[in-house]
């Protein structure tokens, strides 16, 4: 009697549950009949303009400053005719900072170049064009073209370093099979110093010397798609690059990018007596791991053999300033580590508790030195337009890697509007 | 005189067993109404409610194309809008799932956690071949209602993950008897959880059959969250193999016209 009480029980519970999804059912196919959004149609202009303002405070004394920012970037991939495309790509950035008023501004032509599609496995591309190698987040020891790119620095997010940079003048050509590619390129010297004009296209940047680069990939089993790298600057050893990336389970990608080759030391590159040639290497590897509520975690270790290690680290530190900021501003400037060894950490969750809020996090810490830049921004979006706020700080001891930097603490709320 | 019985009886006996396709042919032939056999593209219009107010919009445009090995299509997504995700790309190919930011020029590898976050997401609920991850062992004869409130006769497939590469435990799908139409299907985790619910309906005739031109997805935790995906400019168009893997992104450029 009691099971079957328990059975007419269940059976009620599961056809009111049915019932339950079936009313649901109805709901959602009431609300999806007034779905009247038509197609979109696909542009090949792309635009947004940006605004920024902030606050930051400061070391040693000086005093906090506001500062503002204009920015304006628009990219064009209009095709000419069958095979033909021209691909256009600038960023202008107004800045003013502090009680001067000292605005500058700074143009960035990003790429300009045509490209030939021979035939469907085989293009020829000619121009300047931003081309990246590297499956690390924080670091790319393999992204052979990233020295000197960087004219205007408007975050310290490396996603935002890789997107507002040079490209190199080059002529580059792509072979393309089944599951693999060989991708050749020369990038000629044009230039032979880099331009503070505001408008220049700086060739003295990207092209103060005569580069190349060989690039092939091939898919050597489901899930497996190394691509090796050798790339070649006039008067240097050729560096041979490696990356690869593996998914682990569901939901854990781990990827290993490396470099390595004959070469100076980047501190005797910086005074700008390269002698000493050893082989170094150079490497960003660790794991990106998403949760089923839309949080990513990814951890990356990272190695650069031709930075100083703690030992003449901490030397510089007490040697000749001049020697000091000499090799801070080379390293920098070459988008390199400074040290030997880093962490990072970069995380973030979509639709942070409620619809269209992103938060975004990253630390950088220096494992020679023990300084960290922390940086966290909370960004909502609406169609056109995106909101943000970010915090970023910059900690350690004097001259450390990050505690040297005058800006201890810096606030900037950021707007967009994507035409 | 009893063997021309038995002979008719066997005759009898097969040709019932002719009319009765099995659960597997009929999931087969689902798939067939879903996606045409030959490379295709066509726009996707994602319109997201929340609470019953429309909360996004999307358009994709997608190139799928039936991988010659496997039997599974390998697709390439491109966002037409919103405008920050404009020209941002997604590579299916098996287990190889790849995004690319135009901007960055950075190919990031994907894992199939990140497959089921986004907009883009449902797409495997429509350029997928089920037959080929998952096998369907029984096809019950029920009436249900479809998308359009109206009761359709069906087959109601019960369906586990057969492959690896399968994204969902286990699916129920509801066929049309008449045609093999699909008309809804819920898809489940192996803890029994449901994790959308989709009704195939607006049926058109598109690159050379009766094709579903619209899909309402459910989410299966919160049914006030639904998407509606709309299908347009269709098109019969082939993608070179050699385009369908990381290295060509960042030259893929749809061209529906």
């Amino acid at each position: 009697m009691r099971r079957l009480a328990i059975c007419a029980l269940w059976l009620i519970c599961t056809l009111a549950s049915a019932a339950g999804q079936d009313d649901a059912d109805l709901d959602a196919l009431a609300t999806a009949d007034k779905a009247t959004a038509a197609p979109e149609h696909a542009s090949d202009w792309h635009a947004f303009v940006e605004g920024a303002f902030g606050n930051a405070t400061q070391r040693y004394g000086l005093p906090d400053y506001r500062s503002e920012r204009l920015s304006a970037d628009v990219a064009l991939d209009k095709t000419l005719g069958a095979g033909w495309r021209v691909l256009f790509a600038d960023r202008l950035d107004g800045n003013w900072q502090g009680q001067e008023p000292n605005e500058y501004k700074v143009n960035t032509l990003k790429e300009l170049y045509l490209s030939w599609q021979v035939t469907p496995n085989e293009i020829i591309d000619v121009g300047r064009i931003n081309t990246r190698y590297g499956v690390g987040y924080g670091y790319n020891p393999t992204d052979y073209f990233k020295d000197n790119a960087v004219r205007s620095v408007v975050s310290v997010d490396p996603n935002s370093l890789r997107n507002n940079r040079l490209g190199s003048v080059m002529v580059r050509t792509q072979m393309l099979w089944n599951g693999g590619a060989l991708t050749a390129l020369v990038s000629p010297k044009l230039a032979s110093q880099p331009s503070a004009d505001a408008f220049s296209v700086d060739l003295g940047a990207t092209n103060n010397t005569n580069r190349w680069l060989l690039a092939v990939s091939q898919r050597v089993a489901e899930n497996v798609n190394p691509q090796f790298l050798l790339s070649g600057e006039q008067g240097k050893s050729a560096q041979l690059g490696f990356d690869l990336t593996h998914v682990l389970g569901d939901a854990t990608v781990v990827f290993v990018e490396w470099s390595g080759g004959q070469g100076a030391s980047l501190y005797s590159e910086a005074l700008g007596n390269p002698t000493r040639q050893v082989f170094r290497n150079r490497m960003a590897t660790g794991l990106s791991y998403t949760t089923t509520n839309k949080i990513s975690l990814t951890l990356e270790a990272e190695y650069n053999g031709s930075a100083l290690d703690s030992a003449d680290w901490a030397a510089l530190a007490t040697g000749p300033i001049v020697n000091y900021l000499q090799y801070r501003n080379y390293a920098q400037a070459v988008q390199e580590l400074p040290t030997r060894k880093s962490l990072f950490i970069n995380a973030n969750w979509q639709d942070a508790m409620i619809s269209h809020l992103d938060l975004n996090a990253l630390a950088r810490q220096d494992l020679t030195d023990q300084s960290r830049l922390s940086w966290i921004e909370a960004r909502y979006h609406w169609d056109h337009t995106d909101v943000a706020l970010q915090w970023q700080r910059y900690g350690g001891k004097p001259w450390s890697d990050f505690g040297v930097v005058p800006q201890r603490t810096t606030w900037q709320s950021v707007m967009t509007y994507y035409f | 005189m009893s063997k021309s019985i038995l002979a008719g009886l066997l005759l009898i006996c097969s040709a019932i067993a002719q009319a009765a396709p099995s659960a597997q042919e009929i999931l087969a032939a689902s798939d067939a109404v879903r996606n045409p056999d030959y490379p295709f593209g066509l726009t996707n219009t994602l319109v997201e409610y929340r609470n019953g107010k429309q909360s996004d919009t999307s358009t994709l445009a997608i190139y799928s194309k039936s991988d010659a090995a496997s039997g599974q299509f390998r697709s390439l997504i491109r966002y037409i809008a919103p405008a920050r995700d404009a020209s941002k790309l997604i590579l299916y190919s098996g287990k190889d799932l790849w995004f690319y930011d135009p901007s960055s020029k950075a190919s990031i590898r994907l894992s199939p956690q990140q497959r089921l976050l986004g907009q883009a997401s449902n797409g495997d609920v429509v350029t997928v071949n089920l037959a080929k991850d998952y096998q369907a062992s029984s096809a019950e004869e029920e009436d249900t209602q479809d998308g359009e409130r109206k009761t359709k006769h069906c087959y109601k497939l019960l369906m586990s993950a057969s492959t690896s590469d399968a994204t969902y435990h286990h699916i129920e799908m509801w066929v049309e008897t008449a045609n093999t139409h699909p008309v809804k299907a819920r898809f489940y985790t192996e803890s029994g959880k449901l994790l959308k619910t989709a009704y195939y309906r607006k049926y058109q005739p598109q690159l050379g059959g009766d094709r579903p031109t619209e899909i309402v997805i459910i989410d299966g935790l919160d049914t006030n969250w639904v998407t509606v995906m709309r299908y347009s400019d269709w098109v019969k168009r082939d993608v070179p193999d050699a385009w369908l893997q990381r290295d060509y992104l960042p030259r893929f450029k749809p061209e529906l016209e």
